[in-house]
């Protein structure tokens, strides 16, 4: 029976989407986190009887055909890269983007990731890195004994240096922007490194061309909305049952057969 | 004799085949843009069960054969992802992609971009524009879509710029699409586009639900599984029908 190997399929693509949506629901409070969504097509048909066919000797053409599909595959698990909720939480190296852009971060590896997750921090060299000690690029030092530690809305960085009265400008953090956002690969570590997909990085200072601004302070919050994943949850978990069910109507029917040899 | 049984096995054969379209459809019933099956069967009339014994006028035995599929083409709910690239269309009409085996139709409008800039479905093929493929600039961003389809962005120096027109198709005669697998279908021979009706539109953001009715689909499991069974009841009959009449007539003549 058909009916069988169809209802799997079915219940190994539910199976997915409630661990797409663990996922989403593991990283509900997760500094820049986006969501992501299980994405479905169905699978080849098989033309038991083709439109088009010949159904007598008279030459009548079928105007219809028997096409029996064959279940569910999943394409992928796009992410939803939508702007999440700022956090105010008033430490000076916390950065939120408004708006599109992604922060660049030199891997000890020497390449390039791309995060929203702006909570960093300062090495023992004074230097710019996220929670994971990578570098922010580009490259920022705070001189020690500086105070007044201010990132602008367009990122630039300044302090006021000891035994000064007016603050100096160290520096400019840019933001990287893609053209096609749900293209990036994550990593993990709040990290997402540049596909095909995505697009080639662009470069360039916040406010301009399209990049969002940055906001010193507040932390993107995971854009993971609660009341959706719940509902998806459900609605996930009904589709397994009912396709498991379609699986003990097959059985029953394989059943019923067999008991009518004696 | 053999007629209730052969009967009562063309219906068994035809509810197996609709418990396959069933089961297909509650497989896809979160999958985007899909499009729910139906079975129909029909009366077959088997003019070969003719007997000189019977009383009237031959009796013609009527078969159950299972027909076609149709498509239930109906619009699906629209789900708002908030995705700049997905889209969906209220109404009636089909995104036209352009795949190896040729153009194919879609209403699965979860698209995005690829190494050369192109906008692409979620399997890599080319969405068709009205002029032809939609290619994006390396710097382009803010992509919108207008309800009629019409794409604009910011390119790199800020400026509103045209990107090409979605490519709607429609059908003279859309119940005779084929499925192709992968949320595609295909246009045979002798169904032809039309112009898209007025009132279809292009929803950016948002995707196609499958248009699956589960309750409706738990209930035609149950009614074909009850069938079945019925029918099963009937063969059974039939046969102890079959072996009590052989035990009575085996039975050689008492003698008095």
């Amino acid at each position: 029976m058909r009916a069988l190997d169809t209802a799997a399929t079915g219940m190994a693509a539910m199976d997915l989407q409630v661990q797409v949506i663990a996922g989403n629901l593991a990283n509900m409070t997760t500094t820049g986190f986006k969501s992501q969504r299980a994405e479905f097509q169905d699978l080849i048909y098989e033309h038991v009887q083709r439109i088009g066919a010949q159904a007598s000797d008279n030459g009548n053409i079928l105007p219809v055909g028997i096409d029996l599909g064959s279940g569910v595959k999943t394409v992928g698990t796009p992410r939803l890269m939508t702007q999440g909720t700022l956090a105010q939480t008033g430490n000076t190296l916390d950065i939120a983007i408004q708006g599109a852009g992604w922060f660049q971060i030199l891997m000890p590896d020497g390449t390039f990731s791309y995060t929203r997750d702006g909570s960093f921090q300062m090495d023992n060299q004074g230097r710019i890195v996220t929670a994971e000690g990578n570098l922010v690029q580009p490259t920022i030092t705070i001189p020690p004994n500086s105070t007044g530690l201010t990132i602008n809305q367009q990122g630039q960085v300044s302090v006021t240096l000891p035994g000064s009265t007016t603050s100096s400008i160290l520096g400019q953090l840019n933001l990287t922007t893609f053209i096609n956002d749900a293209g990036l690969q994550a990593t993990g570590n709040n990290l997402f490194v540049a596909t095909p997909a995505s697009g080639t990085p662009q470069v360039g200072v916040p406010g301009i061309n399209g990049a969002g601004t940055l906001l010193q302070g507040s932390l993107e919050q995971s854009n993971v909305s609660a009341v959706t994943e719940i509902s998806n949850l459900i609605a996930a978990q009904r589709a397994y049952e009912m396709n498991s069910k379609v699986i003990t109507a097959a059985d029953e029917m394989l059943q019923t057969t067999a008991q009518l040899m004696r | 004799m053999e007629n209730a049984l052969l009967v009562g096995l063309s219906r068994q054969m035809g509810l197996s085949h609709e418990l396959d379209v069933v089961s297909n459809n509650i497989a896809n019933i979160n999958t985007t843009g899909f499009k729910a099956d139906n079975a129909a069967f029909s009366e077959f009339l088997m003019s070969n069960a003719r007997d000189n014994d019977f009383s009237g006028k031959d009796k013609r035995v009527s078969f159950v054969q299972d027909r076609n599929t149709w498509i239930d083409l109906s619009q699906g709910a629209v789900e708002r992802t908030g995705n700049p690239l997905d889209v969906a269309v209220d109404g009636k009409g089909y995104l036209t992609v352009q795949t190896q085996r040729g153009q194919r139709y879609t209403r699965n409008g979860s698209l995005t971009i690829n190494a050369t800039g192109q906008l692409v479905t979620s399997e890599g093929d080319q969405v068709m524009g009205a002029a032809g493929p939609i290619t994006f600039q390396v710097n382009d961003h803010d992509i919108n879509i207008s309800s009629t389809g019409i794409i604009s962005v910011r390119d790199g120096t800020g400026a509103d710029a045209p990107r090409g027109q979605l490519q709607l198709t429609y059908f003279d005669r859309p119940q005779m699409l084929k499925k192709d697998g992968a949320s595609l279908f295909n246009a045979p021979a002798g169904v032809n586009t039309v112009a898209v009706p007025a009132n279809t539109r292009v929803v950016q953001g948002g995707l196609e639900k499958s248009n699956v009715h589960a309750i409706a689909a738990m209930a035609r499991m149950i009614e074909i599984t009850r069938s079945y069974s019925d029918i099963s009841a009937i063969l059974q009959q039939q046969s102890d029908q079959r072996r009590n009449a052989l035990q009575q007539l085996s039975q050689p003549p008492s003698s008095s």
